[in-house]
């Protein structure tokens, strides 16, 4: 059970505070509700690369990092398809220096020319050292727009290609800043050694005079049934043959999220899973197998991805998968096998709440998609799941004509 | 309502000492030690089981890491997938690592099932029988897997680099061919796992919710006088054949950005030196704010990311920076990084930058030690020298005495341009980048 108190400035800035005594430390998370799938086509990357330009100074400080290091503070932040997640951690006495910072980069960014020209620099290196520089790190490039035609995610975090990064101007970042950067699209969790009324004061002393803002409307293209099977075929300079399989599933806050989770744990979660234990120790098809769900916001994706053994063919691989696919889209998995997944994720979910900053990453998500609170209701949900909705499930998604299939060949 | 002004920093403290929750040493009935750190809000328990029985003990590549690998490829009672399954059921984690001189067996578990998960642990540690069927799989997807990292440059730089300061054969460089492969047999497997897997060759490490139950359960399991008999340990000793060749390029002709790396063979954490060292590094690659950083990425987009790492073994140490850049700029960016050290032996670092370090290292720490596991960790990293976490204590206590001075007498002692290594991995147009230190 994870307590936290909850309140809402008049700017619309959602406040969370979750006391945490263990540690010496707190963190502020503050999550703002824009992610890739929120860019114009034309200029993918852009939330990223703005990610890249809130450390680049804001309106009254010229630097963001320094003053945070001089109090003992560290940070980062991250982009996926649906937000934009920073985050740091400071010694509890110096918490007041994290609302300074992070107020005044809400409140304005600087927008200097020499940030944007630097970081575009920078987030083109990321941008080869990530997906060109390292053996299948193209496949996401190759994967996502096979299997979506319409929707935004079907372009990674990172963007299209590297040109549309290069275009990027500092009239669009401004013009991003003030329709997705504002109060009331944001959620700030404190967490770790804290109490509320610290937290009340300083949220209202530093954040309190911020503006609330007009957003941009989010208006997302619906993704059309898919109702054909679609492959890819890549040749490229790697050690071994490798195929990645996906299929469409719903969103992160429909019902059967839970069912379908635990579909993937069946199959893949620890070393006794099926495709591990079949595709791997039995079988010596795959070197490495996994499959896994995206999680996204919006309808997202399950995947499996696996490399194959030297000497084993594409076809053999592939209708090994899909035979452990029909298996469990035909028949029941058993009561204990069902029973073994769900307390390997109650399991999970304790370690987890070691982590005073995983805790205020995971409110901040939860209060977006609706109530923080979910985050203690979450094994609850697992525990309802029945080998029925396995089955049921499994049966919807793993049909042929909703898969995208990459297979991605060893030229050697 | 007062005044706000958002152009000044608000006050703050600095980490002066940091209070860590300190170890106890207990034995085993046979001797065995035992450190505990009692603590933490979630009822689970982490043990850690450390052998002398890395890289450093074994007379051949692989088969220090195929042994701790194998551990839970099945024992006198459980097979292999007997094994997955009632760890996985009990929503348990068991880990293994093999490093420089230890191998490790790690069981993260719920308080709550820790006498049946331990009671598994046990079992791998003391009656595997490194069946050969898992042995060839193992084998097969451990040669995959190194065909597939041999394609990265980093990697193929951090191998000629460690072989540049240690020599080939050396445990601290360990690099090997792809033919290892084929010629590691499981019968030196199984003599590896008969010499060292001892109780003589052993310690533990328990953290989390530890009471007195979890010790009478970890003294029952290991505290009999004999799991597996007793060996002789053969100390083994290498010859450290540091190249007279300083620099080198590995062609990878494919690749979009190359990889650096600089540094030289230094000492370890018991040195004199050694926390002023840690604090140069901290100066020039050690954290995001680092001046590396800011000169190289920050200032002039070379990378997306340039560190510095002071590493110690438990015998010897060394210093290294990394990092990935275009192809186009990679001579640039040796030459800025040789720059950014030239610095460091001629001008003294500013009382604001070197406050900065101190007081950005100390939260680090802070951070980095808050937690039972963390601590855990870090205990570990400690015993080997003869130290416990006290350690840290006292290292934050010495770091705020370094002066900007000391680093200067520290920077001209130990990163002479002369003494450095150089490696650079990337397409052929990269080469040019060597002739920067020639």
């Amino acid at each position: 059970m994870i307590e936290f108190d909850k309140f809402t400035l008049k700017n619309g800035l959602r406040v969370i505070v979750h006391r945490d005594e263990t540690t010496p430390m707190a963190a502020v998370n503050i999550l703002y509700n824009i992610g890739a799938k929120d860019e114009n086509p034309e200029r993918t990357g852009f939330a990223h690369l703005f990610e890249h330009l809130m450390f680049g100074g804001s309106i009254n400080i010229p630097n963001y990092d320094e003053p945070l290091q001089m109090v003992g503070g560290d940070n980062n932040a991250w982009t996926n398809n649906d937000i934009t997640n920073y985050y740091l951690t400071v010694p509890k006495a110096n918490l007041e220096t994290a609302f300074w910072l992070e107020s005044d980069r809400m409140l304005s960014l600087a927008f200097s020319e020499k940030s944007l020209e630097v970081q575009r620099s920078v987030v083109i290196e990321e941008f080869k050292q990530r997906y060109f520089n390292q053996p299948y790190g193209d496949v996401w490039l190759h994967l996502r727009p096979l299997a979506y035609k319409e929707h935004p995610y079907q372009w990674p975090t990172i963007g299209k290609s590297i040109d549309h990064i290069e275009k990027a101007t500092l009239e669009e970042v401004k013009d991003f800043f003030f329709h997705h950067y504002a109060p009331n699209n944001a959620i700030m969790v404190v967490a770790g050694n804290v109490d509320t009324q610290q937290v009340k004061e300083l949220a209202e002393k530093w954040f309190g005079p911020i503006e609330k803002r007009e957003l941009a409307t989010r208006n997302l293209p619906e993704e059309p049934i898919q109702n054909e099977f679609r492959s890819k075929r890549i040749d490229s300079n790697v050690p071994l043959d490798a195929i990645y399989m996906a299929f469409h599933m719903g969103r992160r806050m429909d019902e059967d999220f839970y069912i379908i989770d635990l579909v993937s744990d069946v199959l893949s979660n620890g070393q006794s899973s099926r495709i591990f234990q079949s595709l791997v120790k039995e079988k010596n098809l795959f070197s490495s197998i996994d499959a896994y769900i995206t999680g996204e916001f919006e309808p997202g994706l399950f995947l499996i991805t696996g490399k194959l053994v030297k000497g084993v063919s594409m076809e053999t691989a592939e209708a090994a998968i899909w035979e452990e696919l029909n298996k469990i889209a035909t028949i029941k998995v058993d009561e204990y096998e069902l029973q073994k997944v769900k307390n390997k994720v109650e399991s999970t979910l304790v370690f987890s709440e070691i982590s005073y900053l995983n805790k205020a990453m995971n409110l901040a998500t939860h209060e977006l998609l609706g109530d923080a609170n979910d985050i203690n209701k979450e094994v609850e949900k697992y525990q309802k799941v029945s080998v029925d909705d396995l089955l049921n499930s499994s049966a919807k998604i793993f049909r042929k004509e909703n898969c995208s299939t990459l297979y991605y060949y060893s030229k050697k | 309502m007062e005044n706000l002004y958002r152009n000044t920093a608000p006050k703050f403290k600095t980490v002066d000492s940091i209070e860590i929750l300190p170890s106890q040493k207990h034995s085993l009935s046979n001797h065995i030690p035992v450190h505990i750190i009692n603590g933490g809000s979630q009822d689970v328990v982490k043990i850690e089981f450390v052998f002398n029985a890395g890289i450093w003990q074994q007379k051949k590549p692989l088969i220090a890491t195929l042994t701790n690998s194998m551990l839970n490829e099945g024992t006198t009672s459980l097979t292999a997938s007997e094994i997955a399954e009632k760890f996985d059921f009990l929503g348990a984690h068991i880990g293994f690592s093999t490093s420089k001189h230890e191998a490790s067996v790690t069981l993260y578990s719920l308080k709550k099932h820790f006498s049946e998960t331990l009671e598994l642990t046990a079992d791998l540690i003391k009656n595997s029988i490194f069946p050969e069927k898992e042995f060839k799989t193992i084998l097969t997807n451990r040669k995959q897997q190194y065909q597939v990292d041999h394609q990265k440059t980093n990697v193929l730089a951090k191998e000629k680099f460690t072989e540049l300061i240690y020599g080939k054969n050396h445990p601290y460089s360990n690099s090997y061919n792809i033919s290892e492969f084929d010629n590691c047999s499981l019968q030196e497997v199984k003599e590896f796992y008969q010499t060292n897997y001892t109780a003589s060759n052993c310690h533990i490490i328990i953290a989390g919710k530890v009471d007195e139950d979890v010790l009478t359960q970890v003294d029952n399991l290991f505290g009999e006088n004999k799991w597996l008999k007793q060996s002789e340990l053969i100390d083994h000793t290498y010859q450290n054949i540091g190249s007279k060749e300083k620099t080198a390029f590995v062609c990878k002709e494919d690749a979009v950005q190359s990889t650096i790396r600089i540094g030289r063979k230094l000492f370890t954490k018991t040195h004199p030196d050694y926390t002023g060292i840690q604090l140069l590094n901290l100066i020039l690659g050690g954290y995001f704010g680092s001046r590396l950083m800011q000169n190289i990425r920050e200032d002039k987009g070379y990378t997306y990311g340039i560190n510095s790492i002071m590493l110690s073994h438990l015998k010897e140490g060394h210093f290294v920076i990394v990092t990935e850049v275009g192809a186009e700029v990679c001579k640039a960016a040796v030459q800025e990084i040789f720059l950014e050290i030239k610095r460091l032996r001629e001008e003294l670092v500013s009382e604001d930058e070197l406050s900065l370090v101190k007081n950005y290292f100390s939260g680090e720490m802070l951070r980095n030690l808050d937690s039972p596991f963390a601590l855990s960790d870090g205990l570990r990293g400690n015993l080997p020298f003869g130290l416990d976490n006290t350690y840290f204590a006292k290292f934050i206590k010495d770091l705020k005495a370094v002066s900007a001075e000391r680093l200067m007498q520290l920077a001209n002692e130990y990163l002479k341009a002369e003494d450095l290594y150089l490696v650079v991995c990337g397409p052929k147009e990269c080469e040019d980048a060597l002739v920067t230190i020639n």
